[in-house]
């Protein structure tokens, strides 16, 4: 299989296969492709949108809704936080309350505060709140116990 | 990650309160200690701190259950400087009536002077604690950072 490599200067990364037939070197490519590739679908302004969970900066629940913040958008989502959290499965997707889960590769500082709750500080200057109830488990995921 | 059930939950609480007894029940002590030292005693009544120790007990209870655990806050303003007057009207008033300083209204009135810089010093500690606290949150993120992007 023949393959080409360009160096773009603007837009998305991307990586196109084109083939004939599928075999095995198709399908480990296709593979290689999809590693890592766990991508989230989504409303905003009621149109669908397709992004990856590495962007979110934090989900919520707000009135039995699940919205997914990334830095430019506000995504409506159709599953529970519960769901979210099953399906991304990563300890990088921190659940620090009841109505909440952070990307903690998206927190810029921690802040102690006062009955063992976290303030958290992310990258675009929002505050996210770590409850004395996840406090604990959060230190211990940091610390990689 | 499991979170703490019910009990941990309840447990975490109750120690924080039996810390706060001993902390001010040794303040209290101390003032107390010093005031029987000055009058020429050497020895201190067993049931004055059997009063100090459960009223400072009770009053641990107070200031986490109602008066915001204001000794611990992040910042020192009106509800804080409300808890820590409650608090030292109900160690000063105690401690006038039982007799712990003889009635002596100077004393007293230096007892209350006392407790409320003793509730200064524990703000300040724990606003310390919490900066160094800071730190090892800040540098265990960046650590944590650092495995995520290794493993990716």
């Amino acid at each position: 299989m023949r393959y080409i490599v360009n160096q773009i200067q603007d837009g998305e990364d991307e990586l196109i296969l084109n083939y004939r037939q599928m075999n095995s070197e198709v399908e480990a490519a296709i593979a290689f492709m999809e590693k890592n590739q766990k991508k989230l679908i989504g409303k905003v302004d009621g149109e669908r949108v397709v992004f990856l969970p590495e962007d979110i900066l934090y989900i919520e629940k707000v009135d039995d809704r699940t919205f997914a913040y990334t830095e430019d958008n506000e995504i409506q989502l159709d599953m529970s936080l519960y769901a979210i959290e099953l399906l991304l499965n990563d300890e990088r997707y921190f659940r620090c309350s009841k109505s909440m889960i952070v990307n903690i590769n998206k927190v810029k500082r921690l802040k102690s505060l006062s009955s063992n709750r976290i303030d958290a500080t992310l990258i675009n200057g929002e505050h996210v709140m770590i409850s004395r109830t996840y406090a604990s488990c959060f230190r211990k995921l940091l610390r990689g116990e | 990650m499991n979170k703490p059930s019910l009990w941990e939950r309840y447990l975490t609480k109750e120690i924080g309160i039996e810390f706060k007894a001993c902390l001010y029940f040794f303040a209290l002590l101390f003032f107390y200690c010093v005031y029987r030292l000055c009058t020429g005693f050497k020895v201190a009544e067993i049931w004055h701190m059997a009063e100090m120790i459960f009223l400072t007990y009770i009053v641990g209870y107070i200031q986490v259950f109602l008066l915001w655990n204001f000794d611990e806050s992040d910042e020192l303003g009106k509800k804080e400087i409300l808890g820590i007057s409650i608090c030292t009207m109900i160690y000063t008033a105690v401690s006038y009536f039982g007799n712990w300083f003889d009635k002596n209204i100077y004393v007293t009135a230096g007892f209350a002077g006392y407790v409320i810089f003793l509730y200064v010093c524990v703000y300040f500690v724990y606003k310390c604690r919490r900066k160094i606290d800071d730190k090892i949150l800040n540098y265990d993120l960046e650590l944590f950072k650092t495995r995520s992007e290794k493993e990716e």
